[in-house]
């Protein structure tokens, strides 16, 4: 026995001398003569075909020389014959890393080619092989997914383990977004071979439930929010570049863990459809087979909710569950839309559209009309109003007043400012519409509201964003003053590039003016001019008055609705700072046309009523004829802010015998009754009225005393104004706001 | 038959030769028609191919008749497009024999003649019938014949007109059938014993890279021919890998001496290095042999048949020995670069042994091998395939069955476009994990020496 080892071992040791001669040999050759080396090779395999040495040298060649046929023919023999070379191994997950890289260098892409003239079921079992050696969860999941795509009869096998192991992989990771890799892989990858796989049966609450995953993605990666670093990037870009790459520039995205490439999804809202339909056609679902769109879709399952309560069991839970993930899905998509026409800034991608953000307000155009026509109906809504209050308590909010006025409002958009008006418009429809259905049933809202807790939609600020709006429009507003606290909280700490122009100020703002006109809309006029004057604190001014567009012009037309439009307003201090205006004149006018005297509101208001002149005229007709009934007029406010050259004329004529001698009294310190709430303030007040008259009689101004004669200083006044007539109104106004702050807010309830 | 030469008799040569194609189109199709087998050409009708076509002189008494080289080429013009022209394969293989097959005669001189002529014509304009017919002829003729055609082509292509060898280079996508058996015929033919059948280089080259497209070239004929051995034993060889094997062990010895003629001539510097072609011609014929086990065991013919013949390799090994002879007598003082070369070409000699043996090309033993290479000089690696591999039982590669592709559960299919490796492996006797080597009855010429205490192993 122990000779027979002995020999053997002998002969070992020869053999092996024999192959490592004939290797050298080929070795030496192979730079001179590359066809010697293989002969030898080839020779030297029929010799000893079971030594490895030989095949690695003659694979070696081929690799270096990359002839993609004949190395992969190697490689092929040496993986047959030799399973357990560590060597070949290393080989092997070389090529698979090349597979799985999106590299395009030439090493790569000949390693790719490589494997690719490798018959199937080796690629097959070599790729199953190189899996089992990896350790870790990413790597593992890629190489299986190379297999499960080229070899959809291996899905059978391996496909729902895989998915279960990446969303154990993403729960056990504690990942704070769903669109990681882990994810990224199960949704755009495992999933659709999954479900697609017909020799398959999956239960189907497994499918419902990869069916919200895939949807959760989808959602989460479409209404990412801008990379911080995409920002800075395209930030700096911006400064030297206008091109519109810039914007594409900072649409670079990557997801954790995978190539940017990889991190790219194409056209996810359409994809989430294609998996909707096949899970839909395999959980046997009411309707035909392929969903053509989201649209047809809530069509879908709005006829099936009329059945919803004929049905039981089975089919009640069968159909609830269609009705529930198709509206949601509907409802995120359409939310979104919205969402991305009025605060395009919030998404990755979006902001290049450069359509800025968009304020859903109460639409103030109808503010000039006559007092009479609406007070009716406002008055009526204080009433409503009161009772709502009152029953505070037991209802918590104005939930049924509210339903009852939300019923088909008009959004009035201006159509050359937001091009794809009616898309955002038909997006918060269907929204809303696909919400109402969520609601219109106990079973479908508890199933909902387990989605919404899963996905913990609470912390997705574009969604608060919509349904602010949504009940905005239902006409909630306590319960959207509420949701507008908490977001301007969340929104508060942003941090971000100040834009010259304010932007970033101004998108801030936009929970303020939204805040404002709920309270105008409630009846709180206080609060609602609190809101807009710490808005407009914040507003430079125009330099210029803009000029009127003939579109201004002719929105103006006292419109005949009942004054509870809204309106989309541009988030843009030229349109911001108008709708300011608009909302405290509409805050004034009622007051100020009470039966009861308020010479401070009718003063506010002729002030206001200056802007868009002479939309106003009617209005400030009005006000001229309550003075003329009143027969005595006090606002020591009129010169520092009315540089109307009709109004300035009409106060003239009042005062003439012929104007009915009109007591006016205008002038700041003029009675005692001027309420200067610091001197400070005084002294500001007399330096801003010096500003038209630098010149021309600051003396006689400053030295003014009661005991010169009032007559005189009322005329000199009046030249003053005259000469003042050409400023920027705009300026006025805002100063108005700002100096005047306190006597507004004061003077409202 | 009578009444058809006294027809042709009054005509002018090249319209009686093209009257007597008609009619032997004619004649030809209702033979094959009739079905009688084998189909046989009557000897009258030959006669009269040999009188109006080949022009051989009737009897002594009658002046042959003459045909102008303007009439001549006429009629291979004419007998170009009736080939081309008839459809049936058997018809134009008749018709070709009935024109072409030697018959023994005065008349055969005449025939090579034409046959020259019209096989060059044919590759000059690419008539793809005419070549598959003299396919048939080379591989049913004579060698001797054979080599003469191939010397006409060699010289019309090759020598006689520049540039025109391109020409002869398409003959590889035209017709792979002629390709091939011109490939073994030049082989046969060139055997370098003299200057003069030393190959032109531009012909080698162009074999060497018909080869390299397509090694499977080499074995067409092989391929498409029945099992049966009915060649004649005087024709070529069913492949050229004979030829081919020769001209490559022989090459560095042949052209170092023809480089030394050359320097004494002084001239042809800018000759190319033929070492490089014969280099990768070896390993084509490697790669050639290397696909044989797959084919043979598909034919049944795995162990039955030699490809290789012992004879033309032990003619081949005292050739060498010779050559070697004669280089060492030249040079006084034996170089490193005669020694270098002397060396290539037992090195060739030995992988072409090993692997031919191997792939079941070559049907003998190790001890039959010992017996032709005695005469020859060391070489490690000849000593190697000599003495044949070492055989132990404790093998660590030795791969385990489960992963053979020809295991009945292995999980992988056998490679679909690698037919030769993997079989070859899997049928080889060396394999000491088989549980019954001895049980292929492929193998019965090749010995399983079992660890054979051998006495030459190389001395490395």
């Amino acid at each position: 026995m122990h000779g027979v080892t002995a020999d053997s071992e002998k002969y070992r040791m020869s053999a092996q001398k024999d192959c490592e001669f004939l290797v050298k040999r080929a070795r030496e050759l192979v730079s001179d003569d590359p066809c010697a080396a293989k002969a030898w090779l080839i020779t030297a395999r029929t010799l000893y075909p079971a030594d490895f040495n030989i095949q690695y040298e003659m694979y070696i060649i081929e690799r270096n020389a990359e002839k993609t046929a004949s190395a992969g023919r190697l490689l092929y023999d040496m993986f047959i014959n030799f399973p357990d070379q560590p060597i070949v191994w290393r080989e092997i997950s070389v090529i698979t890393a090349a597979l799985r890289s999106d590299s395009q260098d030439k090493q790569a892409q000949f390693l790719r080619g490589l494997f690719e003239t490798l018959p199937g079921r080796v690629q097959c079992e070599m790729l199953l092989k190189a899996t089992e050696q990896c350790f870790n969860t990413l790597e593992k999941a890629e190489m299986l997914l190379l297999l499960l795509k080229r070899f959809p009869e291996s899905v059978v096998q391996h496909g729902v383990n895989l998915g279960e192991t990446l969303l154990e992989a993403e729960a056990s990771e504690n990942l704070e977004t769903p669109v990681n890799c882990f994810r990224k892989l199960f949704v755009c990858d495992v999933l659709p071979l999954v479900i697609n796989n017909m020799d398959m049966r999956l239960p189907a609450s497994l499918m419902q439930k990869y069916m919200l995953k895939a949807a959760e993605f989808y959602i989460g990666y479409v209404t990412r929010g801008p990379s911080p670093d995409g920002q800075i990037q395209g930030s700096q870009e911006g400064g030297a570049l206008k091109s519109p790459s810039v914007s594409r520039a900072s649409q670079r995205y990557v997801i954790d863990g995978l190539t940017e490439k990889s991190s790219l999804v194409a056209e996810p809202w359409e994809r989430l459809l294609d998996i909707l339909a096949v899970v839909g056609a395999r959980c046997e679902w009411q309707g035909d087979k392929g969903q053509r769109s989201y649209m047809d879709m809530l069509q879908r399952v709005k006829e099936l909710c009329r059945y919803l309560p004929g049905l039981e069991g089975e089919t009640r839970a069968r159909c609830c569950s269609q009705v529930v993930i198709c509206a949601a899905l509907v409802l995120f998509r359409s939310a979104f839309f919205y969402v991305s026409a009025v605060q395009p800034a919030l998404f990755q991608g979006i902001s290049g559209l450069s359509s800025g953000p968009w304020i859903l307000v109460e639409d103030l155009s109808s503010v000039y009309s006559d007092v009479e026509v609406e007070r009716g109906a406002l008055k009526h809504a204080h009433k409503k109003r009161k009772l709502a209050d009152g029953r505070e308590k037991t209802m918590s909010s104005d939930d049924e007043e509210g339903l009852g006025k939300g019923r088909g409002r008009h959004i009035v958009v201006n159509k050359n400012d937001m091009p794809n008006w009616s898309e955002t418009l038909e997006s918060f429809r269907t929204a809303r519409e696909s919400w109402d259905l969520l609601h219109s049933h106990d079973g479908l809202e508890a199933e909902f509201k387990k989605i919404c807790a899963a996905w913990k939609t609470d912390s997705w600020l574009w969604f608060r964003i919509f349904l602010t709006d949504m009940i905005i429009y239902q006409g909630q507003y306590r319960k959207a003053l509420s949701s507008l606290h908490q977001m301007a909280a969340v929104q508060q700490p942003q941090p971000g590039p100040q834009s010259p122009s304010g932007q970033a100020s101004l998108e801030h703002h936009r929970a303020l003016i939204q805040q404002a006109s709920c309270h105008y809309a409630l009846g709180e006029y206080r609060m609602a001019c609190e809101k807009l004057l710490e808005v407009v604190s914040g507003l430079v001014p125009p330099n210029q008055e803009p000029p009127k567009t003939p579109e201004d012009q002719v929105r103006v037309k006292p419109k005949t609705r009942k004054g509870n439009d809204l309106r989309l307003l541009p988030c843009t201090s030229k349109s911001v700072l108008p709708f300011c205006l608009q909302l405290m004149l509409a805050c004034f006018k009622l007051r100020a046309f009470t039966d009861s005297r308020d010479d401070l509101s009718l003063g506010h208001v002729v002030v206001l009523l200056q802007y868009d002149w002479p939309q106003g005229e009617m209005l400030f007709l009005k006000a001229v004829d309550k003075i003329c009934q009143q027969g005595s007029f006090q606002y020591e406010n009129f010169f520092n802010y009315v540089t109307n050259i009709d109004m300035l004329e009409e106060f003239a004529y009042l005062r003439t015998p012929e104007g009915g001698r009109i007591q006016l009294e205008l002038l700041p310190n003029q009675g005692m009754l001027i309420k200067n709430p610091s001197p400070a303030l005084g002294v500001e007040l007399n330096t801003l009225l010096l500003q038209g008259v630098q010149t021309m009689d600051r003396h006689h101004t400053v030295t003014r005393g009661i005991t010169k004669g009032v007559k005189e200083d009322f005329r000199l006044a009046m030249e003053r104004q005259v000469s003042r007539c050409g400023e920027n109104l705009l300026a006025v106004l805002h100063r108005f706001c700002i100096n005047e702050k306190i006597i507004i807010i004061q003077s409202l309830p | 038959m009578g009444d058809i030469r006294q027809s042709l008799l009054p005509r002018d040569v090249l319209s009686a030769a093209k009257e007597l194609l008609y009619h032997l189109d004619i004649y030809i199709c209702n033979l094959v028609q009739s079905g009688r087998q084998p189909p046989q050409v009557d000897s009258k009708t030959l006669e009269l191919v040999e009188e109006f076509i080949l022009h051989a002189p009737k009897d002594r008494n009658t002046p042959a008749r003459r045909m102008s080289a303007l009439q001549e080429l006429q009629l291979l013009e004419i007998m170009c497009s009736c080939f081309q022209e008839q459809s049936r394969d058997a018809v134009r293989q008749l018709m070709f024999a009935a024109l072409f097959n030697l018959q023994g005669n005065q008349a055969d001189e005449s025939r090579m003649a034409l046959l020259g002529k019209l096989v060059s014509m044919a590759i000059a304009v690419s008539r793809v019938p005419i070549l598959e017919c003299a396919a048939t002829w080379l591989q049913r003729t004579h060698r001797v014949y054979c080599v003469r055609l191939a010397q006409v082509l060699v010289d019309d292509y090759c020598s006689m007109v520049p540039g025109s060898v391109p020409t002869l280079q398409n003959i590889h996508s035209a017709s792979p059938r002629f390709c091939c058996q011109f490939i073994t015929a030049v082989t046969t033919l060139y055997d370098f014993t003299s200057e003069e059948l030393t190959p032109p280089l531009e012909l080698l080259q162009m074999i060497v890279s018909w080869i390299q497209d397509d090694p499977r070239l080499v074995l067409i004929t092989f391929l498409n021919s029945p099992i049966s051995g009915s060649q004649p034993i005087t024709s070529l060889d069913v492949t050229p890998l004979g030829g081919l094997v020769r001209w490559c062990i022989k090459a560095p010895l042949v052209y170092r001496r023809d480089k030394k003629q050359a320097l004494t001539n002084g001239s042809s510097e800018n000759e190319p290095e033929v070492g490089p072609l014969f280099s990768a011609l070896h390993l084509s014929v490697l790669q050639v042999l290397m696909l044989l086990p797959t084919i043979l065991n598909e034919k049944g013919l795995f162990g039955r048949l030699a490809l290789l013949q012992m004879e033309s390799l032990a003619a081949l090994t005292s050739d060498l020995s010779r050559l070697l002879d004669q280089a060492d007598k030249h040079t006084h003082t034996s170089s490193a670069d005669t020694l270098a070369l002397s060396q290539l070409a037992l090195d060739r000699l030995a992988q072409a042994l090993q692997v031919a043996m191997a792939s079941g090309a070559l049907l003998c033993s190790r001890e039959d091998l010992r017996a032709i290479c005695s005469r020859l000089p060391h070489n490690n690696l000849l000593q190697l395939v000599l003495s044949g591999p070492v055989m132990y039982y404790n093998n660590i590669h030795t791969p385990p069955l489960a992963y053979s592709p020809h295991a009945a559960h292995s999980p992988i299919a056998p490679h679909p476009t690698l037919p030769a490796l993997p079989t070859h492996r899997a049928h080889t006797p060396h394999a000491p994990l088989a549980p019954h080597p001895s049980s292929h009855p492929q193998y019965p010429a090749q010995p399983f020496m079992t660890g054979m205490p051998f006495p030459f192993r190389p001395s490395h």
